[in-house]
Formats: structure tokens, sequence, C-alpha cells
């Protein structure tokens, strides 16, 4: 697996660069993501999808369902695409450190 | 070769994109004689294997002549395709919904004189190009998947199963013996992309091992939680293990209740379960989706494994063309595959197509389970 150097941190990476370990998320992952995500600046409202991913993962042990996000965010998925380019699954739960979706995707 | 720029701007990705334009309509590929007479067709008819005649309200005739792809193709092949259209109509050309092609001309003619000019096509190992037939009720193209050329939870191989199959029935795609047509799909797991569910004859991969757990990586690599609701018999559940003094969480699988699907390993890349000898092929019989004289049915699995044999599958191939063969000869005009078995009893298409029966035949998935089994004393020694 890839390895990654940015700003003093490094980080394991996949072949898609999705986090191989979510411990090793630190707020450096999300600036070094963020320019092959499509994002200039991260907001608050980028950072507030970031920290709703996060807490739910830790909670539950699966990123959220879209309908899930939207809700509590209360961003529409319009809103998200706006945010994220790439999506909630491609952009917003790499950045969040999130494990790489599965299944028929 | 070196990067050539199509214009994209990596810098200002959402800059000038297009986006849900859709696909383009087909109006805009019809040949001119579809065009002109679209939803005033009169009657059909099948010259002969491989040509068919509509004929509008207006006297206007179209002749098409249908040919097999392998549907894994080259551009060059494409390109190909593309020339035959040129020359013969007008450059238009057409897929059907079971990857055949199909090349529409005007006179009887020019139909038989493309099917002799397609029929001559070969491939530098002799294989026919694009093969005439595929019409009435014949042995069409095989609907399959993507095997071990893409995907990565096969069991079996799509291409190649297909190949080895197509050239033993080969006789039936370019006639139309058979008392009705004969549809034979292919999956390689049991997600069964495809048809293979509601096909005459189906080939499914399958395997016969329970996955292989990779402790130390599943929890960073997967979502627990949806490993373990992916299982349809319950056999997954959370759990944490010790290796090296380090505390993993993880899964256990109870090997008893595993029944092999591969379903964890669609949602959990720590859990595979391919395996050389324990991957093969299930053979399932009798569905169909037109609501000809009878229902739409499922197909039924009938032999339970076969072995993977890269690069001919001798032994699918030999019970294919031995239940085809049987069907043909004992089938009633118009009757599918299923139907016949119905006919006849379940008992007398085992007898009759030399298949042994065994205990894997009998559903016993849950409560729909009961129902398929035999609830009267209406059977045939």
């Amino acid at each position: 697996m890839a390895v990654v150097e940015f700003e003093g941190a490094s980080f394991e990476v996949d072949e898609d660069g999705f986090l191989q370990k979510f411990e090793d998320w630190t707020p450096q992952w999300v600036d070094y993501v963020k320019e092959s995500e499509g994002i200039k600046e991260i907001t608050d409202d980028h950072q507030k999808v970031i920290d709703f991913l996060q807490d739910y993962y830790k909670k539950n042990g699966i990123a959220p369902m879209v309908r899930i996000l939207s809700k509590v965010t209360g961003f529409k998925l319009k809103q998200i695409y706006e945010l994220f380019p790439s999506g909630p699954g491609k952009g917003a739960c790499k950045m969040a450190g999130l494990p790489k979706p599965t299944g028929c995707v | 070769m070196a990067f050539i720029s199509s214009g994209y701007n990596p810098a200002k990705p959402m800059e000038g994109r297009v986006s849900d334009i859709g696909p383009r309509h087909f109006g805009e590929y019809l040949p001119p004689v579809i065009k002109d007479n679209f939803g005033k067709w009169d009657y059909h008819e099948i010259i002969e294997a491989g040509i068919l005649l509509h004929v509008a309200q207006s006297g206007d005739k179209t002749y098409t002549v249908r040919a097999a792809t392998a549907r894994l193709m080259t551009v060059t092949h494409i390109r190909e395709i593309c020339e035959i259209a040129d020359k013969f109509c007008g450059g238009f050309v057409r897929f059907t919904t079971r990857n055949n092609l199909e090349f529409q001309v005007e006179t009887e003619e020019a139909a038989k004189e493309l099917k002799a000019f397609l029929n001559a096509q070969k491939f530098e190992g002799g294989s026919m190009k694009f093969p005439v037939g595929g019409t009435g009720a014949a042995v069409t193209n095989i609907v399959h998947t993507q095997g071990w050329v893409h995907c990565h939870t096969p069991a079996t191989d799509a291409s190649g199963t297909v190949k080895a199959t197509m050239d033993v029935v080969f006789d039936d795609f370019t006639n139309m013996k058979l008392p009705a047509p004969v549809r034979i799909s292919m999956a390689c797991c049991l997600n069964m992309c495809g048809a293979v569910h509601c096909s005459d004859i189906a080939i499914l991969g399958i395997h016969r091992k329970p996955p292989i757990i990779d402790h130390e990586y599943l929890d960073n690599l997967c979502e627990i939680p949806l490993a373990v609701a992916a299982c349809p018999t319950g056999a997954v559940r959370p759990t944490k293990v010790e290796i090296e003094g380090k505390t993993y969480k993880t899964v256990a699988v109870k090997e008893e209740r595993c029944m092999f699907c591969g379903n964890c390993y669609t949602m959990c890349p720590s859990l595979p379960l391919a395996d050389g000898e324990g991957d093969g092929i299930a053979i399932m019989v009798g569905g169909k989706i037109s609501n000809r004289i009878t229902k739409p049915a499922f197909s039924k699995v009938v032999v339970p494994f076969v072995p993977n044999e890269p690069p001919r599958w001798p032994t699918l191939t030999k019970v294919i063309k031995k239940i085809l063969d049987t069907y043909a000869a004992e089938a009633n005009k118009y009757e599918r595959l299923g139907d016949w078995a119905n006919r006849i009893g379940w008992e007398r298409f085992f007898e009759k197509c030399d298949l042994p029966f065994s205990e894997h035949l009998i559903d016993d998935f849950r409560d729909p389970a009961y129902y398929t089994w035999r609830q009267t004393t209406q059977f045939k020694w």
C-alpha cells in the first residue's frame, strides 16, 4: 500500500486514495485530499458534514445512509454535491477518513 | 504515450462541466424505413434462420439480418461492424437485448447476400465473426457477465464458459428446429447479474467454502455491521480477536451456517472466499419471462455442482448439450423447457436427462422451502 507524505504527516492509503486506518485521520488529511476532490477551501459546511460522518461512524461502525446525512446536517443531496463534487461517498467519506464504500457501487 | 488533455482543467473541475444530458434520443439513429413506419407495422415473418421480414401498413418492407457477437469486443471489431453497416445498410445498425447485431436492408436478395457475407467473415483462429442466426425456436446469444475479465466476486469465468457453450450448441443458433426458443444465460456469482434466474438453461458460478477472515485489517477496511447484515443465514456476528497481544474488532463466521454466497465479501474486502478447487458451476433450468401460455417462472437448480475446467469446461457443456438434446427430442411444439419439465414431472426430467438427484437440490431456505416439497401422492415411479 502506498504511503502519502503531506506537511510532515504520513498517511497509508489504497489505490483509490482512501485512508487505510480511520485512526490515522488528522485535520491535515482533509487539506491533503481536498485538491483531488475538487474543493478549494474547507468551509464550515464542509466541516459540519465531515464531523457528522466521523461521529456517526464512531458511534455506529457504519457510514450513514444518504438520507440520514441529509436529515441530520440539513443539507439536501444537491447541496452535498455542491460541497463535495464527487458525492457523499467518494468525496465526503474519503475526507472524513471512513472506509471505502463497498457493494455494487 | 504522453498525456494529451481533452480540454478538461483539473484546477477548475466544475468549469464548463456538462452533466445530466442523458442518452441520445433513439430517433436520431433510426433507418429511414423504420422512421417512416414507426408504430405502423402490419406483420412479420421469419424468412429463414437469422433473417426477419417486417411489412408496414404502407407496404414498405424491411429485412433484418441478425448476427451473433461475443458481447465483449474491441473497437476494431466495432469499426468492422460499422464498415458493414456503411456498405450494406446506409450506416445503420443496432444491438438486441441479448447482444446480437441487427442489420436492416430493403430486399430479400440483399438480406441473403448480407447473410452470406457475414457468415464468410472469420477471425484468424477460424471462428466466425458474425454468424447469422438466433431467430425463432433457436438457441440465441447467451446473456452473461464479467467473470475473471473484470469482476472481483466471481466463482467462474463468463466469456470462457459462454464461448465453450455456444460452440457446443452452435448448430441450434443457426437453425430453428427446437420446440420453442431456448434462452441460455450465465452469471459468474449468485448476484445473478443478468437473466440466470429466469432462463431456460442457466449457468451459475458458486463457491463451496466459507470466507477467509483477515482479522488484522477487517475493522479498518469494513463497516462491520454491514458485513453482519449482508448474511442471509445469520452466520456472521461481530467479535474481538487477540493476535500477538493486540485486540482487533472483527467478525466470526459460523461455518455450519454459511452457504458460501459471498455477500459478506461484497460488503467487506477482508472476507475473500474464491477458491480454485472449491469454486464451480451450478446449472439451473426451466425459467422464462414471457407470459405466453404459462406464467413467467424462475429457473430451478438441477445440477448442484460441476467443477471449473478452463479453458473449455467439458463437463458443463456436456450436461447442457444433454439437457438441450433431450428437450428438443421430447417436448411438444411451443413448449418451453420449463413447461416441458412441469408437464412430464421433474422426476421424469431427471430420468430422461440422466441427471443424478441429490439432497442439494431440495430447497431448505426459510419457510418458502416447504412449498417446493411434494404435498401430494401424485408422482411417477
